[in-house]
């Protein structure tokens, strides 16, 4: 974070909406239509996370034709998630 | 650390692109992402790398709004353009 000295000094900054969700159900968005809802365990600058009981949605085309949209869910004990397919934190009671 | 001589005159230029950032927080702006989604709402904070928490979001595809959000992270990589709604 102190690398960039030109950024103007917030009194709060955006990762600490991720630090107030420790411990919370989140729900995240992320590359290649998926999403995922899980209890956060951890988190670091890069938004790599750490997700127990996560269920992963993958939304996909069944059918090209009609473009009618399908998904399926994957259920995982604990995930790390990579921080740069994440597209989108919050709380998952806000979704 | 060591360009500390030379950034000097860069900061000038690089900090008026970010007064503009933390002139426009808590206003009402537009977050554009790569992937073609939009998001309206108040800007409560941002960072360096274009982190964003907008308060009250609406998350708009197409002209359509999908869903909202009271508060939301989005991460800076994915950030296209931020307007001034």
């Amino acid at each position: 974070m102190s690398e960039i000295t030109s950024t103007p000094v917030p009194s709060s900054e955006p990762l600490d909406l991720i630090k107030l969700c420790l411990d919370e159900q989140i729900f995240v968005k992320l590359r290649g239509s998926r999403e995922m809802i899980g209890k956060l365990h951890a988190y670091d600058s890069h938004c790599n996370m750490v997700l127990s009981d996560a269920v992963e949605t993958i939304y996909y085309v069944h059918d090209s034709q009609s473009g009618e949209i399908k998904s399926k869910t994957k259920k995982s004990e604990m995930v790390f998630v990579r921080g740069d397919s994440v597209i989108l934190v919050t709380d998952a009671a806000n979704v | 650390m060591s360009k500390s001589a030379s950034s000097t005159a860069a900061a000038t230029t690089t900090s008026s692109t970010s007064n503009f950032l933390s002139e426009i927080t808590n206003s009402q702006v537009i977050v554009k992402l790569t992937n073609g989604l939009e998001y309206v709402g108040i800007l409560s904070s941002i960072d360096g790398y274009m982190n964003v928490v907008l308060e009250n979001s609406k998350e708009i595809v197409n002209s359509t709004e999908i869903r909202t959000y009271s508060e939301v992270f989005l991460r800076g990589n994915n950030v296209l353009y931020i307007s001034q709604d």
